[in-house]
């Protein structure tokens, strides 16, 4: 299988001051694609740089990324903006939707900023509603954020991440600001996209919890992966949800 | 990203701030008014000072039939007619000294044009009926509707009005008035800048065409005749004709109020065609032109001295069979000067009446000139004030709208998309801002010139310009805080709010 990520002995220096901050030292790493790849470690371990990296939000100081086999460590603002728009989608811990713009115009963002041809607002409009219809918030389209509940948000925020059909997700705790059961219902989205679809997943996450939802555990540690291994006893959110003997709410 | 996609963005982001959005337009608003109210109020008063010149009759030009000033020790050889012998006509006829150039001195019997009341004079030249009595000759009939239909034509004239005048008769009922009958052109009302209607119109061109018995009465005569009653539609009678009023003009002008006796508004005014008809008559005594400047008034005083000169076949020899005066060589003529230093002044330095006409235009001009720029550059510091609002605010919405632009970025946004929406931003902001200020500059100019009876001007080019600064503006003060938000990076997504 190819592999999507491939990063060769990465490094990102930040220079606070006088004094060099080695977030990340020297790492290397492959993901096929249809990995879920879970990426834990505490607070300063690296992880959170490794994603902005993965995520072509940030630069590497050194050494190189591959992302579907093109390197895109070192690109100019527009080729990197279309990397990000067409080939990764992102789901925060924060949701970060936009305020005050409804859940229909926040997962239509990624086709306004689409680089390639102009798609008409008719069909922009139809591919978010067939988006949000299928993580299960059909009838909310023109809720606000704020009118939506943290799960919800999170749902909002992936179909968002999904409308251009990227070939990586990125996740950044995203299940930090939910309840135990929505994020059991998130991972379950995840784990759903991971099977159905055959999409890459990279979950950043402190919590070992949530990290066993992966295939795959990357641990890291002052800047560098101290293991990698895969996931000994893996949970399947589909199963716990139906275990919880509950009505699973509006999902689907 | 398309424009118009970016320009809808811009659009919400702005709407998502009504107050913020409001008030920074309200900045721009203030500016644009306040610029399009001090052009309009500048150029209002140069028009008003244009006007005024104007009204003192500096680009009036009259033609007279008649020629006063042309002195002769003889007459013109073609002057006299010479009429067949009737032997018939014993009386009348008389012995004359007669000098031709062909003949020679010799006695024949002639008949002066003017000795047989009963003659039919029928002389394509003024000249030829008039004889020897043509100098100083006042009720020369030597214009025609013809010559200024002519004049009509030639450029550098803005109007031009036959004039035929008389005294006349008026009544109404048993009411007599002996006054000054004018007949003038549709134009008269124009020419006379200072005359306002005080009740219905002055005659149309309708009327003037099918010489109708219609009449404008002056403010006098209608006080004589009708009191303060309204006199439109009422009927007055002169020489058993009756004729309708259809409107009464008085004075703008507090210099110069109606008066009794004043020609101007203790007079009627007809139609010329309705007038000519009224007293059997085919010539004018004169001709009123206008010109389009005042600076038009020498060459169009030229122009037309030629033109009637040729049409009335005047030869190089012989004088004028007219009078053309301008206000402008009167003034300089009655300055005291000795007429004959005067006439010298005027006849030889071509233009002369020009220079300083032109030098008190270009004064009064080039005062109004730096009145309109003072204001305008008075306007302009509160453009720019509105502009550092805008620039203010759209800095302020870069710092709080960080995590936003991160998001977009995120998402896949270009850096020059974030460039886009925020300088549309700016500009949208601007230019509502702007229309806004063209609307209430408007509202404003009407209002102080309905008020304070100051002509105001807005014009399409003032209209334009405000517009246009005002995009500038918001590009202009857009830019900078767009490249702000253009370089929050992408990471500014995962902050933490």
């Amino acid at each position: 299988m190819a592999s999507v990520i491939s990063i060769r002995n990465l490094g990102k220096t930040y220079q606070m001051g006088d004094i060099a901050v080695h977030a990340l030292r020297s790492v290397s790493l492959e993901i096929e694609q249809g990995e879920f790849v879970s990426v834990v470690g505490p607070s300063g371990s690296g992880k959170s740089t490794l994603m902005h990296i993965l995520g072509c939000l940030d630069q590497p100081t050194k050494g190189e990324y591959f992302l579907n086999g093109r390197n895109v460590s070192d690109l100019s603002d527009d080729e990197v903006s279309r990397v990000r728009n067409q080939q990764i989608g992102f789901v925060f811990q924060g949701f970060n939707l936009l305020t005050r713009t409804s859940a229909l115009e926040n997962v239509e963002l990624p086709l306004l900023y689409n680089p390639g041809k102009e798609i008409s607002s008719g069909e922009r409009h139809r591919r978010a509603m067939d988006a949000l219809a299928a993580v299960g918030l059909k009838g909310r389209e023109h809720h606000h954020p704020n009118q939506l509940s943290g799960g919800q948000q999170q749902r909002v925020a992936i179909a968002r991440a999904l409308l251009n059909h990227p070939t990586l997700l990125l996740a950044d705790e995203p299940t930090g600001n939910l309840d135990s059961r929505t994020s059991i219902e998130v991972m379950n989205i995840f784990q759903k996209l991971k099977e159905e679809r055959g999409i890459t997943i990279v979950l950043i996450t402190h919590e070992h919890e949530v990290a066993a939802y992966g295939s795959r555990i990357v641990t890291c540690r002052d800047g560098s992966i101290l293991s990698d291994l895969p996931t000994e006893s893996r949970r399947l959110a589909h199963g716990e949800l139906a275990e919880m003997q509950v009505p699973t709410g509006d999902m689907a | 990203m398309r424009l118009e996609n970016s320009w809808l963005l811009a659009i919400k982001a702005l709407k998502k701030n009504k107050l913020q959005t409001l008030l920074t337009m309200t900045g721009m608003t203030i500016g644009v008014a306040t610029v399009l109210i001090m052009i309009a109020l500048g150029s209002g008063a140069q028009t008003a000072i244009q006007d005024q010149v104007r009204s003192a009759g500096m680009n009036l030009i009259v033609v007279k039939a008649g020629n006063y000033a042309a002195k002769q020790d003889k007459p013109a050889d073609e002057a006299i007619e010479y009429s067949a012998f009737h032997p018939r006509k014993r009386h009348g006829s008389l012995l004359s000294a007669v000098y031709s150039p062909s003949r020679g001195a010799h006695l024949m019997r002639v008949f002066h044009p003017e000795d047989d009341p009963m003659a039919i004079h029928d002389h394509p030249v003024a000249r030829q009926r008039l004889g020897d009595s043509e100098a100083g000759l006042g009720a020369a009939a030597t214009l025609t509707l013809g010559d200024a239909d002519e004049i009509r034509k030639m450029d550098g004239v803005q109007y031009v009005s036959e004039g035929i005048h008389e005294n006349a008769h008026v009544a109404a009922g048993n009411t007599r008035w002996f006054t000054r009958m004018h007949g003038s052109d549709v134009s008269q009302p124009l020419i006379r800048r200072s005359w306002t209607f005080s009740h219905g119109r002055y005659f149309d061109k309708g009327e003037q065409k099918k010489s109708e018995n219609v009449m404008v009465l002056g403010q006098i005569v209608s006080q004589k005749l009708f009191g303060d009653a309204n006199p439109v539609g009422k009927t007055v009678t002169i020489w058993n004709q009756s004729f309708k009023v259809v409107g009464e003009i008085t004075s703008t002008n507090w210099m110069v109020q109606p008066a009794a006796g004043d020609d101007q508004f203790d007079a009627i005014y007809m139609p010329v065609t309705t007038v000519q008809k009224l007293l059997n008559l085919s010539k004018l005594n004169d001709i009123t032109i206008t010109t389009k400047s005042t600076g038009d008034v020498t060459p169009v005083s030229k122009a037309v001295t030629k033109l009637l000169r040729v049409r009335h076949q005047i030869t190089n020899t012989s004088p004028d069979d007219f009078t053309v005066t301008s206000e402008a060589r009167k003034a300089l003529q009655g300055g005291g000067m000795r007429p004959d230093v005067s006439a010298a002044v005027t006849g030889n330095v071509s233009g002369l009446e020009k220079v300083t006409l032109s030098q008190l235009g270009k004064t009064l001009d080039r005062a109004s000139e730096t009145m309109t720029a003072l204001l305008t550059s008075i306007a302009a510091v509160s453009l720019l004030v509105g502009g550092i609002g805008i620039m203010n605010i759209m800095l302020l919405s870069v710092s709080q709208r960080a995590k936003e632009i991160g998001i977009r970025r995120a998402i896949g946004a270009r850096s020059r998309d974030v460039l886009t929406q925020f300088i549309l931003e700016a500009v949208t902001l601007s230019l509502a801002g702007g229309l806004a200020g063209v609307a209430i500059g408007a509202l404003v100019s009407n209002f102080i010139s309905g008020i304070l009876k100051w002509s105001t001007t807005i014009s399409l080019p003032a209209v334009m310009i405000s517009f246009g600064v005002s995009a500038a503006i918001g590009i202009f003060f857009g830019y900078y805080p767009a490249r702000q938000a253009a370089a929050v990076l992408p990471i500014q997504s995962l902050k933490q709010e």
